[in-house]
């Protein structure tokens, strides 16, 4: 019965591992505000099944963006 | 030499000929030192995500180069002491850059704005400014 579970949480591949042409680039805020909620904090990976990999890539860079003022620490990403 | 990115922010009410002011001096720290500019790129004036120093805009420069460690202490050393500098980020892309590289460099840079241009031209409502300055500097290799 166990198996039958398992069917409805379908296995999500990281969309960077997919797709080789999104490069995570820290001043490219357009594709980095996907990757956070409203309120601009970053979406775990559990949500968006981001390898290891990538999301330590992308955490870098909305990290950086938010220095650059680029991403809000906190708020409206919306702006 | 090594490869760094770095962004900075000033502000936004100052006019061309100090943004101007600002960028060649700091253009000037790189090259006295013996390193390179690849790639220079202001972005203009965007929105900021907060409030840095009362102020809500700011006026966007990006500059790709290699250049000695030491130049990089000496830039943000200057960029703390000068207040018209809201923010600076330095990222180093490199750990070692010779000539080739540099070449190397900018070839891809031309080919990534060439490739921007072309999207741009297909999708008219993007971010046009960006692509302007990208499209000066394709042209000048």
């Amino acid at each position: 019965m166990s198996q039958q579970k398992k069917v409805f949480s379908r296995r999500r591949v990281c969309r960077f591992c997919t797709d080789k042409d999104i490069v995570i680039d820290y001043k490219d805020s357009k594709t980095l505000k996907n990757f956070v909620t409203e309120r601009g904090k970053i979406i775990p990976r559990r949500i968006y099944g981001t390898c290891a990999k990538h999301q330590r890539q992308l955490t870098e860079a909305v990290k950086r963006a938010r220095q650059l003022a680029l991403l809000p620490y906190t708020g409206n990403t919306q702006f | 030499m090594r490869h760094y990115e770095t962004t900075y922010i000033l502000r936004p009410n100052l006019g061309e000929e100090q943004f101007t002011e600002i960028i060649d001096r700091t253009n000037a720290i790189v090259t006295n030192d013996g390193g390179e500019i690849i790639c220079l790129d202001r972005w203009g004036v965007k929105r900021l995500a907060y409030e840095i120093n009362r102020e809500i805009q700011g006026y966007y420069v990006y500059m790709n180069y290699a250049a000695p460690g030491k130049t990089v202490d000496e830039i943000e050393r200057i960029f703390r002491i000068d207040d018209r500098v809201l923010r600076y980020l330095t990222v180093k892309l490199g750990d070692a850059m010779n000539a080739e590289a540099i070449e190397a460099e900018k070839q891809r840079i031309a080919e990534k704005a060439a490739a921007r241009a072309k999207a741009q031209t297909d999708d008219a409502d993007g971010d046009d400014f960006d692509g302007e300055v990208l499209e000066e500097e394709a042209s000048e290799e």
